[in-house]
């Protein structure tokens, strides 16, 4: 189990950087068609920057903070988006994941929709990313040690 | 005027490979890890800072030079606090200082 | 210009192997990680000297970017996993 961290240097530290590597990683989501990044890239900071967080501040806290079922949301969210977006897609009338459609919509020429809809779909990979990231960290640090087994184990008793 | 900032950018870069090249020779050279984490710390963070200064003036007015500048701003933040992490994870777990006269580890 | 932005990342590559001999004779684990933690330093380095030459900088300030960011968070895991008594 990771102990809490009772430095104050560190916490302070990973508490100021932590916006500006979020606001850095959407920079990267969005540039994916242009410089080198994208979806998966920008999923992987932004979960490195929950994984900091984790680090720092102990177990307990950030079970408080951010708790699993919350961040199960956010990854199912994220598959939301990219299958809605597909579903859309087939609704108006073309392929699944046929952005062109899209035009009808928006109300825009369809190279324009085309670009519109991968920035979209790329969005929605990012969230997934820095979900199924955070989740497999926290899940490890416990080292299989719950703080409810140990409660548990000690209200039945010692039968075995 | 590019002369002059082409000279400034060179006589940056040529201070951060200096101070490197003492970072690295202090990290052979030393007799104990508390030592080492002395003059890696300071020494490559100084460097960093140096080397992207000369580097965001050569690019001069642009925003090349911003974003070179906010790596610099980052390391000069992050590399001190990573030095005190290792340096207090070493007395955690009761690595002793060196004293004058023992020998090198 | 070019030639001594060559130069330059030449002699920063001899330094990262200087290094390299902390890294694989260091006595202990906590000499490795200070020596990790250096070399990745002068990588940031090269890597901008490398975005000169291929003349696209814009590209290689983004990686370097992230680079520093990864050798920061992996400082600190290594340090928090180590800090356990003996």
């Amino acid at each position: 189990m990771i102990v809490k961290s009772d430095d104050i240097i560190i916490k302070t530290i990973a508490r100021i950087f932590v916006p500006f590597i979020q606001l850095y990683a959407l920079y990267v989501i969005m540039h994916g068609h242009y410089s080198p990044g994208g979806g998966f890239q920008g999923g992987v900071i932004l979960g490195a920057s929950l994984a900091l967080l984790l680090i720092t501040h102990g177990y307990d806290e950030m079970r408080k903070r951010i708790p699993e079922g919350v961040i199960i949301l956010f990854g199912s969210v994220g598959v939301l988006i990219y299958a809605g977006i597909g579903l859309t897609c087939l609704l108006l009338g073309g392929n699944y994941l046929d952005y062109s459609q899209l035009s009808v919509i928006l109300h825009v020429d369809p190279a324009h929709a085309r670009s519109l809809g991968i920035l979209g779909v790329e969005l929605g990979v990012g969230f997934t990313v820095m979900a199924v990231m955070y989740s497999i960290f926290f899940d490890i640090s416990t080292g299989g040690i719950l703080p409810d087994d140990e409660k548990k184990s000690s209200e039945w008793g010692d039968n075995g | 005027m590019t002369y002059f900032m082409n000279a400034l950018s060179i006589v940056c870069i040529l201070g951060g490979v200096f101070f490197f090249m003492t970072a690295t020779i202090g990290l052979l050279r030393f007799p104990d890890f508390f030592t080492r984490l002395h003059a890696t710390g300071k020494g490559d963070t100084l460097a960093v800072f140096l080397c992207l200064l000369g580097f965001a003036i050569h690019e001069g007015l642009s925003l090349t030079a911003l974003k070179i500048l906010f790596i610099a701003v980052f390391m000069f933040l992050a590399q001190p606090t990573a030095t005190h992490a290792i340096s207090r994870a070493g007395i955690r777990h009761g690595l002793k200082p060196w004293v004058k006269g023992e020998e090198r580890r | 210009m070019n030639i001594f932005f060559v130069a330059v990342g030449l002699g920063l590559c001899l330094l990262v192997f200087l290094a390299l001999y902390r890294a694989i004779f260091g006595p202990g684990v906590f000499n490795r990680i200070a020596a990790i933690s250096a070399i990745g330093t002068k990588t940031l380095i090269i890597l901008l000297i490398l975005g000169y030459v291929y003349n696209r900088v814009d590209m290689f300030i983004d990686i370097s970017m992230v680079y520093a960011l990864l050798n920061f968070i992996g400082c600190i895991a290594a340090a928090k996993y180590l800090e356990m008594e003996r």
